[in-house]
């Protein structure tokens, strides 16, 4: 199958670019026929339900709330406030992933693109998978002969992993449960300590890699993690300001590093 | 101590029972859904990955990602608490967006971290952060191509480069001012394990539980509280 059907397509359409995270550029072309049906309704019709179940999950989980807040004594203006919260929050990256998706549509399609970042898994993840598909069948991604048998393997490898981490989490999250309850052992002084360590863990590994040396990325972190504690000391004389906090510490971090 | 234990059943009820099932039930119907554009592929076009490849190019992104399947959730739990668990790994871009609006959740309504009442607000932060990030998508999708123009390419440039980086700062700077004293170990650990160039899976598990773990002994020592 490599490359065989190639020269039934002669007329290629070269892709701009995606850029990845770190700055590189990498070329990508794909075959007209192929992202013809990357684009047909088909695939937007095929790529919907998933889309639908995320948002049909958080409605559940959403009206499943309400019912519990009782139990806990929390106010339903408490809820909406973290709904708010979240929301607010969520909009500068979301505004990133909305960029980032665009470059990622002219490569896999917009209906592939769109089932891709509303489920699991990231533009960076999603292009490596797409990738090894092509890898798997000996065609470069996107180039000569990445024809629609080698696009069906890239929506596979796509799909299969992010099945990876759906299974895993459908069938075992709630064993996670018992082990947190054992590692508690009812010290709820000590499960709120254990939460903020995990926090501080994770975000120290993520912000590790941008670390290493000095440069845009670098000044983003630093400028970014001192205008949260400056405006975190702020939010406490001015509450009203407090949800936007991260908000504007992620701009402010953005826009140090565009400067330098 | 009676008042507490009928809620601790009220909320296994009306709580706990209630997340697993409706998490369960979507996370495999969701495994199963991401099939159907290959489905789609098959019917209308005729094509099928052939076998041999299609399990090659498992191999190699399983070569590439499988840790993570097993890592990232274990990693995450602690924060993420259960439903909170099952959204984020549904819906995706848990680091640069779930995590982040969790705590800013937290934060902004002021409750304990650890306790029921943080993984219930937790996760109300969560679905905020779903809604917006589908709407995003979607746009993106229908009228992506045509409104990226609005943006002045430094500026789209600076949202795909920084964004990340600045958070993922801004998240460790509000939760460096609870606990500064775990705050270099957790640099510390990761940055070392970088050096000298160990698996990524490995480096997130060493940062989260190498920090718990220092945590539980400053906890123990009565350095921290």
């Amino acid at each position: 199958m490599n490359g065989a059907g190639a020269s039934e397509y002669i007329s290629r359409r070269g892709i701009p670019f995606y850029k990845r995270g770190n700055g590189e550029e990498r070329e990508v072309s794909v075959l007209d026929e192929v992202l013809k049906v990357a684009n047909s309704m088909g695939a937007w019709l095929t790529a919907a339900p998933i889309v639908i179940i995320a948002l049909v999950q958080v409605l559940l989980y959403y009206r499943q709330i309400y019912h519990a807040a009782d139990a806990v004594n929390l106010k339903p203006e408490q809820l909406r406030k973290a709904f708010h919260t979240g929301m607010v929050t969520s909009i500068g990256p979301v505004v990133a992933i909305f960029i980032i998706m665009v470059g990622l549509m002219s490569v896999i399609g917009a209906p592939m693109a769109w089932m891709r970042l509303a489920v699991i898994g990231a533009a960076p993840t999603e292009l490596t998978a797409a990738t090894l598909g092509a890898d798997a069948m000996g065609v470069k991604f996107g180039g000569e002969g990445y024809n629609l048998q080698v696009m069906a393997v890239s929506w596979w490898t796509m799909a299969i992993n992010g099945v990876g981490w759906l299974l895993l989490v459908g069938l075992f999250a709630h064993k996670l449960e018992d082990v947190r309850e054992k590692v508690g052992g009812g010290d709820t002084k000590w499960l709120g300590i254990l939460s903020v360590a995990a926090m501080i863990g994770v975000f120290g590994y993520l912000n590790s890699r941008n670390l290493t040396k000095i440069n845009g990325p670098f000044v983003a972190a630093v400028v970014g993690a001192v205008s949260m504690i400056v405006l975190l000391q702020v939010a406490k004389k001015m509450p009203k300001i407090k949800e936007y906090t991260l908000g504007i510490a992620m701009l402010v971090g953005m826009f140090a590093a565009m400067l330098y | 101590m009676a008042a507490e234990q009928i809620n601790e059943q009220k909320y296994h009820e009306v709580w706990t029972k209630p997340v697993i099932r409706m998490g369960m039930i979507t996370m495999l119907l969701a495994s199963a859904l991401s099939f159907l554009p290959l489905i789609y592929l098959y019917m209308v076009h005729g094509v099928l990955p052939p076998f041999a490849q299609a399990m090659t190019a498992w191999v190699l992104v399983a070569s590439v990602f499988g840790a993570f399947y097993v890592v990232e959730p274990i990693s995450y739990y602690p924060i993420l608490g259960l439903a909170g668990t099952y959204i984020s790994f549904l819906s995706g871009n848990i680091s640069n967006l779930r995590l982040p609006c969790s705590a800013m959740a937290q934060e902004v309504v002021g409750v304990e971290e650890g306790t029921k009442q943080a993984e219930i607000i937790g996760t109300m932060g969560i679905i905020g952060s779903v809604v917006i990030n589908l709407v995003g998508v979607t746009l993106a999708a229908l009228v992506g191509t045509w409104l990226i123009g609005i943006f002045p390419q430094f500026v789209a440039d600076a949202f795909r480069q920084y964004t990340a980086p600045a958070i993922f700062g801004a998240v460790f700077g509000q939760f460096a001012m609870r606990q500064p004293k775990l705050a270099p170990f957790a640099l510390a650990i990761p940055m070392t394990l970088l050096y000298f160039k160990m698996p990524i899976w490995l480096v997130i598990l060493a940062a989260v539980f190498g920090t718990i773990a220092i945590s539980r002994v400053f906890y123990k020592m009565k350095i921290i509280h």
